[in-house]
């Protein structure tokens, strides 16, 4: 990789290695000021004469639209997400902002890119679909107050999803645990927002107070760790922490803050024991809200991961396998099992949903993990490097695929649940009757969720398998065919992580098949015969995930190397 | 050549099944019933254009491929397309003299599926997911690459599972998560030892096809190049232990699928609740996947450890086709019986592979295909009965012969071909493995006692097959007793589609039982082929296996 250009903030190139930022930006002031638009005059003092204003009083027709925020929203985060795809086709270029000072903020590569592409797409997605969730009907003049009301609160919630777009993609590009910390604290108080939205219902207020008591405490306990790098490194830049770390890494101080920094992270990517808060928070949201939450959100927890498990403590710098190997372990295969178990009893789709998304977390761990034992054994691990850039790359391509099927499940729950609740399976039922294609759609996210080949989820499950194989087979096949003499026992434990995965998996098909049976076999729900819900916008949407999923299915190469690059780029010593 | 594989018999079924099921997915219940007869209409011509196909490749009309001689790991109608580079992922197909018979066994079932179940409900979904079916295992026996057999192996459970969930009986729900659940699960063990396989290869010796981020490749020819010669060497591919536990690992999804005793469970469940169409495919090829991936994978690759679970293997097909036998005696449902007699057979394929005798693979290779007749004719016996008589109890219904001749004939055809009547095709194959587990037993020394198993399942058949025949079939006298699910209603006899379904079954059951040289010759090439290519270099003069 060459060498990063030096940009100072607001220097010259800041714009073009910011731009879907700055997109963001704009369409975060568009957002505030167009809704507020209107034949508001202004009377100079002492006269009659009365001065057009623009802001407040009677609004125009357009500023008035409840939709207008939605399509504020969805055009700005569609374009940064078009933004970022065409910087792609473009080629990356390496741009690190540094401050005056000589400290590193923040660093645009293959990485940062390609999850700015994960947020932008899950975000516009689901701002698209929520477009007719708050619907108001009066339009224009004779706008009651209720329905004004619902107005304003259109714009709040299109408000909530820009920023939590601009938080998580100031996480994906920091380089400084701080910088870090300011954009995972934006995203999440946007989310607590966006999840309590609903005040209307019990679930969405009491959901939201959850999350975010537990959320805050996750926090804090996370900035608690982050003083104690500070107390021991004198900084919280990545580079000195992981040089700090190479040195003295193992001694009881810095191990003790990772350990509370991850406490906030592994919140974000509910991985167990810090998963009770997900099902609640996803439960009580909207279904397009808990779509970014077990998507976006969750690729912003394990950008965190990523980065202090692999840059910060990272496994190169301890001779063989990197210290938090077997307690990283443990903790994926918990939380994949706890997930899957916990999923097959629930009978709230969304919790089911939450409870997947927890299970996909610990295959993450898992993928993780095995990055971990990437150099447990110097005669015949391999080429260490090659193989950590293929787990991170099947890493990066599942939390992309996620995108698709996991907030599509969500999309179709969402279009269920704006003709009442849909908190039971049973609301699903019938849906094969009701709309085959919606039905279709769902079939495949469930299969795709649980992994059957050709969806995307298999793909992204098989690499994610690979990977840890790979690691834990090493170069052995070579050393046999040299005649060296292996036994099953001589491959990495890490081997047995994908064993478990994959009954994982077969669990995981029971809760997904369900689902299925329920949309193809049982009878629509007392009040649900007729037609669903309109609103084209959300179909479109669904369509798009569907699409997505079968297409990379079947022909994935080029969304593989594409990962493979933002692999590579995430640490130049490999 | 021209590609005769890819877009002609996998690629245009599954199309065409996708483009069929999007064109009615919007169309309302009346839209549906119109569009119903035309569908059907287009996917019997489309499974006949498949037919024509592989007959064509057998005259080789198509292609001139001779189907004897091709030597081990050799395959014709070769064709490979780069799929997910990466990883070394290719769209490679081939035919061999071990696929084709069930290609061909596929495109024949697919047109005779259709026509036996000419009324289904629901026809403008239902013919769809049956061509769909057909391409998806079409797939599954065309496949040359690893990856490709996996997703065409996990493929066929999305129809399947469909066909039971949407038109099976009264406990289809259960019957259909079972039935996914039981085979998914045995078959995600097998991808794990797929992939464990995939990064044993050597990276270090320029493999061919190798994925650019792997530098492994999941090409079935190459890996099998590799193994044969890693295994010629003298030593064991991959070494013994690691060998040994890929060997069973591979040998759980197939046995699963195949079934045997005592993974068979889910196997009666589908029967019974799948509907008729489903059943047909599903004991006419679906099961055969599990005998084929065998030979194609495990056996192909590491055959020092088929030496070394010879036993295993003899003891577990001893235990189907025993158990299986048994327990069909105690069956008063005549579906769940039939599906408990194919238990029974799949052990005989077992058993054929475990002598690790020409001959006895030859006679497995050609219960496959015999099975794959027959047992569709016994489902369409069991479909008919059911929608006729509205019940599957044996004994509801007694003198049959009387106002359903039809049927009573087919039921008692299909009920002698399947307990090896001489002249029919089941008789064949049995024979086979009787003769070669005699040599088996006599290279090895081993005691006659083994001999007790077939020889007491031979008796066990034929009692539980008469059994169920007398009762149904001749009971009575001229007292017939129609079944009291009817209602007094006349009793009908089966409609023409059925009849033509049956005869056509019927034929064939014959053709191939005293003709069987028309599709034994090559089967029994491919075993020569794979003894002369693989087991005698490679295991040397072992018991005799010759």
């Amino acid at each position: 990789m060459s060498n990063a250009t030096i940009v100072e903030p607001f220097g010259d190139g800041f714009v073009n290695a910011l731009c879907p930022e700055l997109i963001l930006f704009a369409g975060l002031l568009l957002l505030i000021l167009l809704p507020n638009l209107g034949r508001g005059t202004f009377r100079i003092p002492g006269t009659q004469l009365r001065l057009p204003w623009l802001l407040g009083g009677k609004r125009f027709k357009l500023s008035s639209d409840p939709r207008l925020p939605a399509w504020i929203a969805t055009f700005t985060l569609g374009g940064a997400f078009l933004d970022v795809l065409y910087i792609f086709s473009q080629g990356l270029e390496r741009v690190s902002i540094v401050s005056e000072s000589g400290k590193e903020l923040l660093l645009i590569n293959g990485f940062s890119r390609i999850f700015e592409l994960i947020f932008f797409g899950a975000l516009a997605l689901a701002a698209f679909s929520s477009m007719n969730r708050l619907q108001v009907n009066g339009i224009g003049s004779k706008i009651s107050e209720r329905e004004l009301y619902n107005n304003r609160r259109q714009a709040d919630f299109y408000i909530l999803m820009v920023t939590c777009a601009l938080g998580m993609s100031v996480v994906a590009l920091a380089q400084d645990l701080f910088v870090l910390f300011i954009g995972l604290e934006l995203a999440s108080f946007s989310t607590y927002v966006l999840v309590a939205f609903l005040k209307e219902s019990k679930v969405g207020v009491e959901s939201g107070m959850k999350y975010f008591i537990v959320g805050s405490v996750a926090s804090g306990v996370g900035l608690y760790g982050l003083s104690m790098l500070y107390l021991w490194a004198g900084s919280l830049q990545f580079s000195v922490l992981s040089a700090a770390f190479a040195e003295s890494g193992t001694t009881a101080l810095p191990l003790i803050g990772i350990g509370f920094v991850l406490v906030g992270f592994g919140f974000k990517v509910s991985a167990a024991p810090f998963h009770f808060a997900a099902p609640d928070a996803y439960a009580g949201a909207t279904s397009p809200v808990a779509g970014v939450l077990a998507t976006a959100s969750k690729a912003m927890g394990m950008i965190g991961l990523i980065r202090m498990l692999l840059i910060i403590a990272a496994p190169e710098s301890s001779d063989g396998s990197a210290v938090w190997l077997v307690c990283l372990g443990v903790m994926a295969a918990i939380t994949m099992t706890w997930g899957n178990l916990a999923a097959l009893g629930s009978d709230n789709p969304k919790r089911m949903l939450a409870y997947s998304s927890v299970a996909h977390a610990g295959y993450m761990l898992a993928a993780l993990t095995a990055v971990g034992a990437w150099n447990w054994d110097a005669a015949v691990a391999g080429d260490a490097s090659a193989a950590a850039v293929a787990v991170m790359t099947a890493l990066i391509f599942h939390l992309v695929v996620l995108v698709a099927f996991k907030l599509g499940a969500f999309l179709v729950l969402s279009i269920l649940e704006s003709e009442g609740g849909a908190s039971s399976l049973s609301s699903l039922g019938g849906l094969a009757k009701r709309e085959p294609l919606l039905a279709v759609a769902m079939f495949i996210f469930m299969i795709s969720l649980a992994g059957v080949p050709p969806m995307a989820g298999f793909l992204s499950k098989l690499l994610v398998i690979m990977g840890i194989v790979r690691i834990a087979v090493g170069d052995m096949g070579a050393e046999i065919a040299d005649g060296g003499i292996y036994v099953l026992g001589d491959m990495h434990w890490v081997w047995w992580l994908a064993l478990l995965m994959l009954i994982n998996s077969a669990i995981s098909v029971f809760y997904y098949l369900r689902v299925v049976v329920v949309m193809f076999f049982d009878e629509p729900e007392e009040g649900r015969e007729g037609p669903l819900p309109r609103g084209w916008q959300v179909r479109v949407a669904i369509l798009a995930c569907v699409l997505t999923t079968v297409l990379v299915g079947v022909a994935g190469d080029s969304l593989i190397r594409l990962c493979e690059m933002a692999a590579q780029s995430l640490n130049y010593n490999w | 050549m021209q590609d005769w594989i890819s877009m002609p018999l996998v690629g245009f079924p599954l199309v065409a099944s996708i483009v069929l099921l999007a064109f009615v997915s919007n169309a309302n219940e009346s839209m549906r019933n119109r569009l119903s007869n035309p569908i059907r209409m287009a996917t019997l011509i489309f499974s006949l254009v498949l037919l024509a196909i592989t007959t064509g490749m057998f005259f080789q009309y198509f292609g001139n491929a001779s189907w004897e001689g091709i030597s081990f790991n050799n395959y014709e109608f070769t064709h490979r397309y780069t799929w997910i580079e990466s990883l070394g992922i290719h769209w490679t197909v081939g035919l061999d003299a071990l696929s084709f018979p069930m290609v061909w066994l596929t495109t024949f079932l697919l047109p005779v599926t259709i026509i036996a179940t000419w009324n289904e409900k629901n026809g403008a979904v239902y013919f769809p997911i049956i061509l769909g079916m057909g391409g998806a295992l079409i797939g599954v026996f065309v496949a040359l690459d690893l990856f490709m057999f996996y997703v065409f192996w996990e493929l066929t459970l999305i129809p399947m599972f469909f066909l039971i969930l949407m038109w099976g009986g009264a406990d289809r729900k259960y019957a259909s998560q079972k039935f996914f659940i039981y085979t998914f699960t045995a078959s995600v063990i097998m991808l794990l030892g797929l992939i464990t396989l995939y990064f044993f290869q050597d990276p270090v010796n320029p493999l061919e096809y190798a994925g650019s981020m792997t530098g492994r490749t999941f090409d079935i020819p190459t890996i099998t190049q590799h193994a044969l010669m890693e295994n010629s060497n003298g030593n064991w591919y991959l070494g013994t232990n690691i060998q040994k536990v890929l060997f069973a690992m591979l040998m759980l999804g197939f046995l699963v699928k195949l079934p045997a005793v005592p993974f068979h469970t889910w196997l009666p469940d589908a029967h019974v609740q799948a509907p008729t169409g489903g059943s047909m495919l599903l004991a006419g090829v679906m099961l055969k996947m599990g005998a084929y991936g065998m030979f194609r994978l495990p056996i192909s690759l590491f055959p020092h450890a088929l030496e070394y679970f010879q036993l295993a293997l003899m003891i577990i097909g001893m235990v189907s086709l025993v158990w299986g036998a048994i327990v069909c005696l105690g069956q008063t449902n005549l579906k769940k019986m039939v599906a408990y007699s194919s238990v029974s057979h799949m052990g005989v394929i077992l058993i054929g592979i475990a002598t690790m005798q020409p001959m006895g693979w030859a006679a497995a290779l050609f219960m496959m295909f015999a099975h794959g007749i027959i047992s569709p004719m016994l489902f369409a016996v069991c479909g008919a009965f059911k929608h006729h008589y509205h019940s599957m109890e044996i004994g509801a219904m007694r003198g049959m012969a009387k106002h359903s001749p039809w049927l009573a004939t087919s039921m008692m055809f299909a009920w002698m071909a399947s307990l090896g009547l001489p002249l029919l095709a089941g008789f064949v194959a049995e024979l086979m493995m009787l003769i070669a587990l005699w040599y088996f037993l006599a290279a090895e020394g081993w005691s006659v006692f083994w001999m007790v198993g077939p020889a007491l399942v031979l008796a066990i058949t034929a009692a539980y097959y008469l059994w169920s025949m007398q009762r149904t079939i001749f009971e009575g006298g001229d007292e017939t007793q129609p079944p009291t699910s009817l209602n007094g209603q006349p009793v009908p006899d089966i409609a023409s589609p059925e009849k033509l379904a049956m005869l056509i079954l019927a034929l064939f059951t014959i053709v191939f039982g005293v003709m069987p040289w028309i599709a034994l010759d090559m089967m029994h090439d491919w075993t020569i082929q794979i003894f002369e290519g693989l087991i005698l270099p490679i295991l040397g003069d072992f018991n005799g296996g010759a």
